[in-house]
């Protein structure tokens, strides 16, 4: 297969999306300096890739929640550590795109720096590490604490895409559930956990129900990120290398974890603490434990370690890029950068005040 | 507790790739050559090649050499190379029976056409450490073998064909498509076809293909072959020539294969053997014979034992998934641990196991903590298994 034939291709025009000629992507090769990965295609994968991904992206984006097949290439970064996250994002890029990456929260951490550098070295792309200023973020396991545009797309790394993997190792037997929308097992699966530890017991991959169709993996996003995915204004695209399944859930889409009426969603509960770098009672805190020398210390943790006083447990924004905001102006609201207020953003926003504070405290 | 976030940025890392590549070069040894692990590593770099689905026996050297002598990483590099290369052509279909082979050994019967030809083998070496090998004076032990030319090698009949004549074995499916599918360009769905499974195990990761063809023969599953034929030797590849439309070799291989009959009958009114194939790229005889006993494992198609489940080995044999899920567990994980320690946390609550003395202020626990007392029976429920009913 050569790239003309395909570029040649008249099927290409009508289900591929807008066709780029031959000459107009030599044209950008060659506009581009050459201080990539030399001998490599632009972003890395070949043309016939990236389409194919994005092929499968659209195709995700049309039905919302459903896991699209895809050919996931071999990539220079080892499985499971976000090759899904990078074809999907080195597909979407062009030169002139903004890229963000986060890991588990935080621009600065290792694997960040990796999947960023690829991308900066091979589709040169500009990199930010605020949110409001990306066009595409790909991320680990947060959505981040900023509200996001229509104007931007989130790709989650995706490391298990079945939800009903947890119910049923067999990938042919849930994809006959889903296609027969058959979720039993999973309700029976939280009915169990409520009667055994008395509530849900699912920590993050909560079981999420996308347009009243698909029941989703929103992948291992913590339970304080969901409500996020519901009504969105942004683009959610869910990549998995490993697997190669690609699924979206698309702006404005309802989505809603599965739960009781006498056992609700709840989100993870910070109760009384603060971010001791911005004083954030809003955002999805983690706890570190530090050797005790900080007088701000905002609480004390586990009876037995406590007594071994030189651990203290301090919590912190796990959203870095917000809470350096947040440092410089604690007063900034989640939608600050919109020319709306009160934009319903997941637990501590607004409009959701009432769902989350219910859930919270449950 | 006492984890704490490994940040850092670009810089880190390359100092990490330096330290990495310094410990390749600290020793006082000499530099290993490219063409030295080619030429003396043969093992390493076949398996690398398998492991890959790239046949390129320099660059397997070079993949090894970077990598240390981690056979999944040179494999993984290996792939990750071929995944950006241009594919100029696909070749023609080759008869195993066109090998020039240099080994072929067939423990089903003992006069087979073409001979036993045992070859280079530590089959039947002892397992002596040679301490000549200290020295390092490499001598070629045939030197002064007395050889006659015997002319060019005669096509070795598979010993599967004489038993196939007889209607003995099972004849596999025709292909229900014309184009073999390519895993690595089409996703593998459930139930895959045998083409798929045969291309993913053939580029299975060694040590898997082999735990799990022994976990047939130790007992979870029916398949204990005899094998016909285990063959080592070079095939030719071909490819259409663009203009004159006739074949034309370009290159040889060199492949491990390895066929076998398996006593399980599958039809009553016309019992014949199931059977099972390997092959592999370069010297491999045991991911060979591994690949034949799962090849006919999964074509039992049974749920119960691990190997004849063609989910279950596709899902676990790939060196390249295996390998970087496993690795993926050094990545931070603190989002989804605080979590975890939030349901713990809330459970443990609710169970009235408050041990840290943090006395809940909210009205809405306690009684979700009566409640829960209420309802708690005195001794633990099982966990609930997972029944496989649909």
């Amino acid at each position: 297969m050569t790239d003309e034939r395909t570029a040649d291709d008249p099927v290409a025009s009508t289900d591929g999306g807008t066709t780029v000629p031959t000459d107009s992507v030599d044209a950008v090769l060659d506009s581009l300096d050459g201080d990539g990965l030399s001998g490599y295609n632009y972003a890395y994968l070949d043309e016939h890739t990236k389409r194919e991904v994005r092929r499968a992206t659209l195709k995700a984006v049309a039905v919302p929640g459903h896991q699209v097949p895809y050919a996931s290439r071999p990539m220079p970064l080892a499985r499971g550590w976000g090759t899904g996250g990078i074809q999907a994002s080195l597909s979407l890029l062009g030169p002139d795109e903004t890229f963000k990456v986060v890991d588990q929260g935080a621009d600065e951490s290792v694997n960040a720096a990796n999947i960023r550098r690829l991308a900066e070295n091979t589709a040169d792309v500009e990199t930010t590490t605020d949110t409001t200023e990306a066009g595409v973020v790909q991320t680990r396991h947060r959505i981040p604490e900023e509200v996001l545009t229509d104007e931007q797309i989130l790709v989650l790394q995706v490391p298990i895409t079945d939800p009903l993997r947890k119910v049923d190792s067999s990938d042919a037997a849930n994809r006959r559930r889903h296609a027969h929308k058959n979720y039993g097992k999973m309700w029976v699966h939280l009915y169990e956990n409520v009667v055994e530890w008395g509530e849900i017991n699912i920590a993050s991959r909560y079981p999420t129900m996308v347009a009243e169709r698909y029941l989703m993996d929103p992948s291992p996003i913590p339970r304080w990120d969901v409500p996020k995915l519901d009504d969105a204004e942004n683009l959610y695209v869910f990549a998995a290398g490993r697997e190669a399944r690609i699924y979206a859930v698309p702006p404005h889409t309802d989505v809603e974890p599965l739960a009781f009426e006498d056992r609700e969603f709840t989100v993870e509960r910070f109760p009384d603490a603060a971010c001791h770098a911005c004083g954030s009672t809003d955002t999805y805190l983690v706890e570190v434990s530090e050797e005790s020398e900080s007088p701000q210390t905002t609480r004390e943790e586990g009876g037995g370690e406590a007594a071994d006083s030189s651990f203290e447990t301090r919590y912190a924004c796990n959203d870095s890029s917000f809470c350096e905001k947040r440092r410089e102006d604690s007063d900034i609201p989640k939608d600050h950068h919109l020319d709306r207020e009160g934009v319903d953003w997941g637990p501590g926003t607004p409009d959701n005040e009432e769902a989350s504070s219910g859930g919270a405290g449950e | 507790m006492g984890y704490v976030a490994v940040t850092a940025g670009e810089e880190l890392i390359e100092r990490a790739e330096e330290l990495f590549e310094k410990q390749r070069t600290a020793g006082d040894g000499e530099d290993v050559a490219v063409e030295q692990i080619d030429e003396q590593l043969g093992r390493l770099t076949s398996q690398a090649m398998s492991e890959a689905g790239l046949y390129a026996p320099r660059l397997a050297a070079l993949a090894v050499k970077q990598a240390q002598g981690d056979t999944v990483e040179a494999a993984f590099l290996l792939r990750a190379y071929r995944s950006t290369l241009e594919r100029y052509d696909e070749t023609e279909p080759i008869a195993p029976s066109e090998m020039v082979a240099s080994r072929r050994v067939s423990p089903a019967f003992k006069d087979v056409p073409g001979g036993q030809i045992l070859g280079p083998t530590k089959d039947y070496t002892q397992r002596l450490l040679d301490f000549d090998l200290l020295e390092g004076d490499a001598e070629d032990p045939t030197e002064e073998w007395d050889i006659e030319d015997a002319g060019d090698p005669e096509d070795l009949t598979n010993v599967m064909e004489l038993l196939r004549e007889e209607g003995l074995v099972a004849e596999p499916d025709e292909a229900g498509v014309e184009e073999p599918t390519d895993t690595t360009r089409e996703p593998v769905t459930h139930p895959p076809e045998r083409d798929a499974v045969l291309q993913e195990l053939a580029r299975g990761e060694t040590g898997a293909v082999t735990a799990l063809a022994y976990s047939a023969l130790r007992g979870y599953g029916q398949v204990h072959p005899t094998l016909a034929e285990v063959r080592i030797g070079e095939l030719p590849v071909r490819i259409e020539h663009p203009y004159t439309g006739d074949e034309v070799t370009v290159a040889h291989a060199e492949v491990s294969e390895s066929e076998a009959v398996v006593p399980v009958y599958a039809k009553r009114e016309d019992p014949q053997f199931a059977f099972g194939y390997g092959l592999t790229f370069g010297r491999n005889e045991r991911k060979a014979i591994g690949m034949t006993i799962l090849d006919a494992s999964i074509q039992l198609d049974g749920e119960d034992e691990p190997a004849e489940n063609p989910e279950f080995v596709l899902d676990t044999v790939d060196g390249m998934d295996s390998f970087g899920f496993i690795e993926h567990l050094k990545l931070p994980h603190y989002v989804t641990f605080q979590s975890i320690l939030d349901r713990i946390r809330a459970i443990r609550e609710r169970k009235g196991l408050n041990e840290d003395g943090r006395v809940s202020t909210e009205a809405d626990d306690e009684d979700s903590e009566r409640d829960s007392d209420d309802r708690t029976p005195a001794a633990e429920p099982p966990v609930a298994e997972v029944s496989d009913d649909d």
